[in-house]
């Protein structure tokens, strides 16, 4: 199975460099013939770039989310985007239509896409740190992304 | 497993909106777009060397990377004072004609697009992409992904990587053309003019030809009359890469026309108590409130604005599609803010023809792209046209080339006082008392500030993908009555 491992995030943004941050921690673990390992930082369109031709891709990235607290880590598949189509973007599609988009136009996306997202608390200030809560979940997710490798590989 | 559901407004907490309050009347009292303003990026820069800028700078937005990597790569010439040879320039401008084409478009058939070819009041879960390729067919839907994977192509070739390119250095670039990636650019540059030609024919058909959207344009709720900057090269046509930066005022005239490096003569920027972002204006006609008109020092850059500030594009087919579009709407300058969405599609053409011409200047696969600089560093201006606006970098070092002071002026700010007050226009001429605030009516307001293709601020999460901008209408009791979200 032609495996992506994507990780997304701002580098320079404080806690929305998480996602990089784990797959640089993957890089140093996973066997590289059976596993692309990607670090980038872009959505909507970009994404469906990236993923196509992959028969399954695990996401590492950032959230927010209401209740949320920082180090808290979701697993999550597309479906639990029931976002809005509201084109009120400044710029690009989210997720959810771009993967729709994607499958309209009859691109070869994975058949199975999973996410890790990690609640997050400061993205707004430009810092090469994350918070301390977030920190300390890069571990974690870095051995819920082994399992996940491991489980149907 | 236990499902999940993320509710996208969640992502907003601390994130873009707008808010509009209504009188006793139940008319506009005011309203007020509010942006998340990343903080600290002076601080963060200071202390670092300046041949990392170019690097660094293309993470602050998920957006336009090859914009603030484009300007900081021009600081940078000017910082070292090095200037590139001339196959070093057409080959920046290669990778940044290439990188507008993709921009654009995204622009055009995600956002703009849909309000026109699904019409401002369907339904929300119709006005956007999907619906739109329902609607005009899956192939042009490929043909938008196509369009945009082929340039993307020439900026990986060039930039040596698909996202945040290691391209611009000091007097040059690190990468030339062999003859065989030479031909591929001519190709992709072909395949775009067609392109260009395709969305211009799309526009005339499905906007042009209605009246309705040609009355909406020019209707009052969408105009403002202000000034306009854009980058000129020496004939005054327009130019994204380089140049001198042209004000042209609300009658169209020339206002000013200055070197990068003499910046904060004509610029100066605007605070308000309730919005971290500042708000740029004309120095010397001075800040008089969000108010249009000569007098005010209110400007507007982005497409439109660059059309109005040069005398002419500077390719044959986009000078005849401008010649067209200020002949439909009755001369220049344009103060119509949707035609901004008209004035994007021309500067497509323009970025392709600008592609086809430099893949077939004979010097552009020799091997001198990079003139090393001797000189001691100091401070350095660059000014590029993002798509969405002028974008200003700014550095300040000491003999080693550390950052002792960077200032940037992000291109979306330049818009932000025009943004606010079309925001408010168009919610002042479309909320009357009696008549129900409806979902195709917030939808409505929301074109005001869509044609700006703003870059906000944000983190790049693809969760879930994009920071929507919602909006909330409040009565005179401050109580919220309708929102869109």
């Amino acid at each position: 199975m032609k495996t992506l491992v994507l990780g997304l995030g701002n580098p320079i943004l404080g806690d929305d460099s998480v996602g990089l941050r784990v797959t640089r921690a993957l890089e140093g673990v996973l066997n590289k013939e059976q596993v692309t390992i990607i670090e980038a930082s872009l959505a909507g369109l970009d994404f469906l770039d990236l993923v196509t031709g992959y028969d399954r891709a695990i996401i590492i990235d950032a959230i927010q989310t209401r209740e949320g607290k920082a180090g808290q880590v979701y697993r999550l598949e597309p479906e639990a985007f029931n976002t809005t189509l509201h084109a009120a973007s400044p710029h690009d599609v989210n997720f959810t239509t771009a993967l729709e988009l994607g499958k309209k136009l009859g691109l070869a996306l994975p058949q199975q896409i999973v996410i890790f997202a990690i609640e997050v608390e400061n993205v707004t200030s430009f810092s090469e740190e994350c918070t301390p809560e977030v920190e300390r979940a890069i571990p974690v997710v870095t051995d819920m992304v082994m399992a996940e490798l491991a489980t149907s590989s | 497993m236990r499902k999940i559901t993320i509710d996208p407004v969640t992502r907003l907490e601390g994130h873009g909106k707008i808010e509009i309050f209504l009188n006793d009347a139940g008319e506009v009292e005011n309203s007020y777009f509010q942006v998340p303003e990343l903080r600290g990026f002076e601080k963060f820069a200071e202390g670092r060397l300046a041949e990392d800028m170019p690097q660094i700078t293309q993470r602050i937005c998920g957006v336009c990377p090859e914009a603030h990597h484009m300007a900081s790569t021009k600081a940078l010439d000017a910082l070292f004072h090095v200037d590139p040879s001339s196959l070093a320039k057409k080959l920046r401008q290669i990778f940044y004609n290439a990188f507008y084409v993709t921009d654009h478009v995204t622009h055009f058939y995600i956002l703009g697009g849909p309000d026109f070819i699904m019409g401002p009041d369907a339904p929300v879960a119709e006005r956007n992409i999907l619906g739109v390729i329902a609607k005009v067919g899956l192939e042009l839907g490929g043909a938008v992904i196509n369009i945009r994977m082929k340039n993307h192509h020439i900026i990986h070739m060039l930039g040596g990587r698909a996202v945040h390119p290691v391209f611009g250095l000091p007097g040059g670039v690190s990468k030339g053309l062999n003859e065989e990636e030479r031909q591929e650019v001519e190709q992709i540059a072909r395949d775009s003019v067609e392109f260009a030609k395709l969305s211009l024919q799309v526009f005339d058909d499905i906007v042009l030809k209605n009246k309705e959207y040609v009355d909406m344009i020019v209707s009052d709720a969408y105009t403002h009359r202000t000034y306009y900057m854009g980058l000129v090269d020496e004939n005054n046509k327009v130019n994204f890469y380089d140049g001198k930066v042209r004000v042209v005022d609300p009658e169209g005239k020339e206002f000013a026309k200055y070197a990068p490096r003499e910046y904060l003569d004509h610029v100066a920027e605007h605070v308000e108590p309730w919005t971290y972002a500042k708000f740029p204006y004309l120095k010397k006609v001075g800040w008089k409130g969000f108010v249009d008109g000569k007098d005010s020092g209110v400007f507007r850059v982005a497409p439109l604005a660059r059309l109005n500030a040069a005398d002419g594009m500077a390719t044959p087919l986009a000078q005849e599609a401008y010649e067209k579009m200020y002949s439909t709407l009755g001369g220049k300058p344009v103060h119509h803010t949707l035609a901004m969405h008209w004035a994007r599609l021309i500067e497509i053409m323009q970025a392709a023809e600008e592609l086809l011409k430099l893949s077939q200047d004979p010097e552009i696969t020799s091997p001198d792209f990079r003139t090393i600089p001797t000189a001691t560093p100091d401070e350095g201006v660059g000014i590029v046209e993002a798509p969405r606006g002028t974008l200003t970098h700014h550095y300040i070092t000491d003999e080693r080339a550390i950052i002792k002071k960077a200032n940037l002026i992000v291109a979306t700010l330049n818009n932000m006082a025009a943004v606010n007050m079309s925001v408010k226009k168009a919610a002042m001429a479309l909320i009357k008392p009696g008549i129900e605030i409806t979902e195709g009516l917030l939808n409505r307001i929301e074109m005001a500030w869509r044609p700006y293709d703003l870059c906000l601020a944000c983190a790049t999460h693809a969760l879930p993908g994009s920071s929507p901008v919602p909006i909330y209408v409040y009565n005179s009791k401050g109580i919220l009555i309708k929102s869109l979200s």
